[in-house]
């Protein structure tokens, strides 16, 4: 079923404190059936208080949340029928790893031997089986999670909501999990809200990401659209890595740039008009120092850090035509970063028209 | 080896004062008490007196229901306690915990000045009709030291209570509410096996000291009702001649508190185990 939230407003009553997080203002949303759709965004952006008010949690002010197309105002959280794994997986530490999941079931007046063979199911598919006798604390946090998702989803829930839930587990297990949920979801065909805070995560589990701020919506769109063309500076900057330079429209293919003028594909914009234009660090070209001298957006300069990365390496360029030169070393000016596998002595780059995107940006406050 | 013994021998060179003062106003009255109780006849004559008999039977059923109403009021209070910001419980804390600082006898004066003959209350209810010698009445009857005991046992219920209740992870409840339960049906399935040692460790507690206590039930009933503290207090205070039989009540007394006691001990424990485990 879907997920439908139409101009959402909350706010927290000010005596509630100030770690309760931010409210909501206008908030649209639609989760198609079947569809994962990640929320991400700093901390205290309204996430979680969007997944506490669709939970049933807490009540919205504003504005309309249908699940299946069923309005959900005054329909409490036990009534919305909604799988929801929780930050800290909130499993019962004195039920066992099966009682736990087949407690749904349970509330649902299932007799016990039936409830029992479909937690039994349920926990052979999530690995669980030699595992059903242990209490929680006797888990590991990969597999309290994976009870946490059996227990969501023994009960056929209308849609899943998951609340940071691999934010307490080590970054080998994480990447884990994320397929493991992944799969899980899709054999259930389930609408899922995936709250996070690490984009990396959303952008790769998700068919859609929805980038949160202060409250507000900024963005939601597939991952690639996302990453290849962000609403704005902020999305920009939060969604994977970015060069956002500041930028003045000089031409209809180009715009001056604290690193100098930069040729882009033909953009409509007005001249004079200020944007931010936007690089991404694999988009820029590592070339030889004499190589293709003629190439449009080619600096020379020198590497000013170096990080080695494994299968990458992320380098600032800093352009010897920028800023004074004192002592053989450039002084101000912003450099470029860049992402390359070589491991050669760089000298030039070259950025191609193509990759500088020019962002039109409300919110250019960050 | 030796360096060992030399600390052991310093430390109890240092602890000798504590068990000096332990020995002497502690393990020898108690002992003494024990040997009295156990020399001659006392402890048999103890479980031949219908008298005492009966005082033990009404010492039990006043620790067990006073203990009981406690802990419900107790638990009640501190599950909306538990619901308040910080601030505002710590504050609320402050003016439950007072009465634990009054003596019994403060408290049965404050009953009698309200609920008593020419109680403050009593006088209102007569102006409404009620008899005053009834209303009395009810004070000093053993349901009106259930009254005054749950004054002063409940904070105690409530202390130990609280920090269990504040520190429970509501997300639990939550959970269980999204999977499609009431309030009152996650409370009792997901929170209140989880608590139940502690509350029953409270009961214990309280019960034990509604056993054998006595100066509020001395003030309200006097020798009125027969409970084994009173009866302890004049086999002591006025008669004072038999005091082989006072011993053999005071082990009995004794014995009685010290199982409840214990009962709390291991359910207390038994509820810790299971939570470092987690």
């Amino acid at each position: 079923m879907s997920i439908q939230v139409e101009s959402l407003g909350f706010h927290y009553a000010p005596s509630h404190g100030a770690k309760q997080g931010a409210g909501l203002e206008g908030i649209s949303l639609d989760i198609a059936p079947g569809e994962f759709c990640a929320v991400i965004g700093p901390s205290g952006c309204g996430k979680s208080t969007l997944l506490r008010l669709i939970a049933g949690f807490l009540s919205p002010e504003k504005g309309r949340i249908r699940i299946g197309g069923e309005d959900m105002a005054g329909v409490p959280a036990r009534r919305r029928n909604l799988g929801i794994v929780f930050q800290n997986y909130a499993l019962f530490p004195h039920m066992s790893v099966l009682e736990n999941i087949a407690y749904p079931l349970k509330l649902r007046g299932v007799p016990r031997a039936e409830r029992h063979r479909r937690a039994g199911e349920a926990a052979e598919r999530t690995r669980l089986s030699d595992l059903a006798d242990r209490l929680p604390s006797q888990l590991s946090g990969g597999q309290q999670q994976r009870v946490a998702l059996a227990r969501a989803l023994v009960f056929a829930p209308r849609a899943l909501l998951l609340d940071e839930p691999l934010s307490a587990l080590d970054a080998a297990h994480r990447a884990a999990m994320r397929d493991e949920i992944r799969a899980v979801q899709r054999e259930h065909g389930i609408a899922t809200l995936h709250v996070t805070h690490d984009q990396e995560e959303a952008l790769s589990i998700a068919d859609r990401v929805a980038v949160m701020r202060g409250g507000r919506l900024l963005q939601h769109a597939t991952p690639h659209e996302l990453y290849d063309h962000p609403a704005d500076r902020f999305v920009a900057g939060f969604v994977g890595h970015a060069n956002l330079l500041a930028a003045k429209v000089t031409a209809p293919d180009e715009v001056s740039t604290p690193v100098g003028p930069l040729r882009t594909a033909p953009h409509g914009q007005p001249l004079g008009a200020t944007l931010t234009a936007m690089i991404r660090p694999e988009a820029v070209r590592v070339l030889a120092a004499d190589a293709e001298p003629d190439l449009p957006n080619r600096f020379a300069g020198h590497v000013s850090r170096d990080r080695f990365l494994g299968s990458l390496r992320r380098f600032d360029f800093s352009v010897a035509a920028v800023g004074k030169t004192m002592g053989g070393k450039t002084v101000g000016g912003e450099p470029i970063v860049g992402e390359t596998s070589s491991r050669e002595a760089i000298t030039a780059i070259a950025i191609p028209p193509a990759a500088v995107h020019l962002l039109t940006d409300p919110s250019s406050t960050s | 080896m030796r360096h060992a013994t030399a600390t052991t021998a310093r430390n109890l060179g240092l602890a000798a004062p504590g068990l000096l003062v332990l020995g002497i106003f502690f393990l020898l009255p108690l002992a003494t008490v024990v040997v009295s109780a156990f020399s001659g006849d006392a402890m048999r004559r103890f479980f031949a007196s219908a008298e005492l008999l009966d005082a033990l039977v009404n010492s039990t059923w006043l620790g067990l229901i006073a203990g009981l109403v406690a802990v419900v009021l107790g638990t009640v209070v501190a599950l909306h306690l538990a619901r308040l910001p910080p601030g505002r419980r710590a504050l609320v804390q402050v003016a439950i915990a007072l009465p634990l600082t009054f003596s019994g006898l403060i408290i049965a004066y404050g009953f009698i000045l309200v609920l008593g003959r020419a109680g403050f209350v009593t006088l209102l209810l007569a102006k409404l009709g009620a008899d005053p010698a009834t209303v009395a009445q009810f004070l000093y009857s053993r349901w009106g030291l259930v009254l005054a005991y749950t004054y002063y046992l409940s904070p105690r219920v409530i202390l130990m209570l609280l920090p269990v209740f504040a520190n429970f992870d509501v997300r639990q409840i939550e959970a269980a509410e999204s999977m499609g339960a009431s309030h009152p049906r996650a409370l009792l399935d997901v929170m209140a096996p989880q608590v139940a040692p502690t509350v029953f460790a409270a009961f214990a507690l309280v019960a034990a000291v509604a056993f054998g206590t006595y100066g509020t039930a001395l003030a309200l009933v006097g020798s009125q009702i027969n409970i084994l503290p009173l009866r302890l207090y004049s086999m002591v205070a006025d008669a004072g001649s038999d005091f082989p039989l006072a011993a053999a009540s005071s082990v009995v007394l004794l014995a009685v508190c010290s199982l409840l006691m214990s009962v709390a001990e291991i359910a207390a424990a038994r509820s810790e185990a299971r939570h470092v485990s987690a």
